[in-house]
């Protein structure tokens, strides 16, 4: 009869263990999708911009400067890896961008110009995707690090190999909000 | 008064578990007092079979649920090409739930409103009435979109069919027995020498439950309105755009002009207003209420 309960509590311990080892895995992988998401959407904003600064140079011939300000910032944040690097290229790219459109405020031809006015929508967006991707990759870094830090599942972070992510954070503080694309 | 997204989501989750629970109390309740008056000989068949056909007649709805409301309501399922602004929107949505992209249907309708279904995520469906799409702006748009998807997230079609099983079940169980006692059926009682206190209280209560089925059902229905609420601003963080767009709607006075009652809990907005007998069986919290609660929200700040 004995040998009965030793074998259940034996089972459960394990199912127990199992249980925790899996939470922790998925969290992990779930952060690692979400920082892929990020990528995915700063990948579709960077490749909005060269149409973007060519119809703004058309109408905008001396703002060379927001424009060396804008590609730079672009070069920058599609050669970043790692989270820190990719979040202060991102920031950085975030600015420039706001700064080319204060540039396109300047200018009605340009900004009832049919085909600025079709990139408004894409731009727009694709903001919203970016801020929104950032949200999602950094309420899943909250889960993980949650786990990570409280009982029962810190005790399985060594087995699971699994530790704290870093939080993704734009210096800009304006950028929590969702930027408003309005020409 | 005062509560954050996170809080909002946790009570109203609880409420829905305690109101399950009391559906199943109550069907518990149903089943014994069936036992009391007629005896173990009518109550072991009659008690299966009404749960049998509320379960055939609910869970075959909840598993066709997008197709079948797409017929219902006469919506249809548009693609990216027919509204790329409406896509950008919802993929935006998506992104900040980490769900998957439902279908989008469209129902011409000249009332605004919006509703979502599906058994689970990878088969959700979102339907927005054509005169919704008219009247909100960005942000008010992204937060009914939001609050839809929450439906989707905090899977209430599956809820919705739980309650309507038991509910559904509760009423056909009270209907045969209640049949049963003018046909003179359940003649075993007598057998036994039950006392007299307790065959009334059993028969108070197979009388009365279907009317307490539904309050619970419609009950768990507005839970799960305000759940979905709160769900929309842990997706937006922006509680002034839904709040914006529940006031539009609560400014309009039309109403979806299929008022189906068996479709009238999947809207965002109520379509049954007019008629509703009164708040304890309509379906979803006044929208006063609903509005108030988002702005406590956004006398928070803004929410990480």
């Amino acid at each position: 009869m004995e040998i009965f309960v030793v074998i259940g509590v034996i089972v459960l311990l394990a199912i127990f263990i199992v249980a925790q080892y899996n939470r922790l895995v998925r969290l992990n992988i779930s952060v690692d999708e979400a920082f892929a998401q990020i990528e995915v959407q700063l990948k579709r904003r960077a490749d909005l911009i060269p149409n973007l600064v060519e119809t703004v140079k058309g109408y905008a011939t001396h703002e060379q400067s927001t424009f060396d300000a804008v590609v730079s910032a672009r070069a920058k944040a599609t050669s970043a890896t790692g989270v820190a690097d990719v979040a202060a290229a991102d920031g950085m790219l975030t600015q420039a961008l706001r700064g080319l459109l204060a540039v396109a405020e300047a200018y009605p031809d340009l900004k009832a110009s049919t085909n600025f006015l079709a990139l408004q929508e894409e731009l727009s967006t694709t903001e919203n995707k970016v801020a929104f991707a950032r949200q999602f990759y950094n309420d899943n870094v909250r889960a993980l690090n949650e786990a990570v830090a409280t009982i029962p599942t810190s005790f399985f972070v060594g087995l699971a190999k699994v530790s704290a992510r870093p939080f993704y954070e734009v210096e800009d503080p304006q950028s929590r909000e969702v930027p408003k694309v309005d020409f | 008064m005062a509560s954050n997204f996170r809080s909002a989501q946790g009570a109203n989750k609880r409420k829905t578990y305690f109101l399950l629970a009391a559906m199943g109390l109550l069907t518990w309740l149903v089943a014994y007092a069936a036992l009391t008056y007629f005896g173990a000989g009518t109550t072991s068949f009659v008690v299966p079979l009404a749960v049998g056909i509320a379960l055939v007649g609910v869970w075959g709805s909840y598993y066709g649920s997008d197709k079948l409301v797409l017929t219902m309501t006469g919506a249809r399922v548009i693609q990216r090409e027919d509204n790329p602004e409406l896509f950008n929107l919802i993929e935006e949505v998506v992104i900040a739930s980490g769900l998957p992209m439902p279908q989008v249907a469209i129902v011409e309708d000249s009332a605004p409103n919006a509703f979502a279904t599906g058994r689970n995520p990878d088969h959700a469906l979102i339907a927005f009435t054509t005169r919704i799409l008219e009247v909100m702006d960005r942000d008010e748009l992204q937060g009914v979109i939001a609050h839809e998807m929450s439906h989707v997230a905090n899977r209430d079609t599956l809820v919705s069919a739980v309650a309507a099983t038991t509910a559904g079940a509760i009423a056909i169980l009270s209907d045969f027995l209640t049949r049963m006692m003018w046909f003179g059926g359940g003649r075993d009682r007598r057998d036994s020498n039950q006392n007299p206190l307790l065959l009334i209280v059993s028969l108070a209560i197979l009388l009365l439950a279907p009317i307490a089925a539904m309050l619970l059902r419609s009950a768990i229905s507005r839970r799960r309105e305000s759940l979905a609420d709160a769900t929309a601003v842990s997706f937006t963080r922006n509680p002034a755009g839904l709040r914006r767009a529940l006031e539009t709607l609560a400014a309009d006075s039309t109403v979806v002009r299929q008022r189906s009652n068996a479709v009238a809990h999947i809207w965002i907005e109520s379509p049954l207003d007019g008629q509703a007998v009164s708040k304890l069986f309509s379906t979803h919290p006044p929208i006063e209420e609903r509005i108030e609660t988002l702005r406590a929200m956004e006398s928070l700040g803004p929410q990480q």
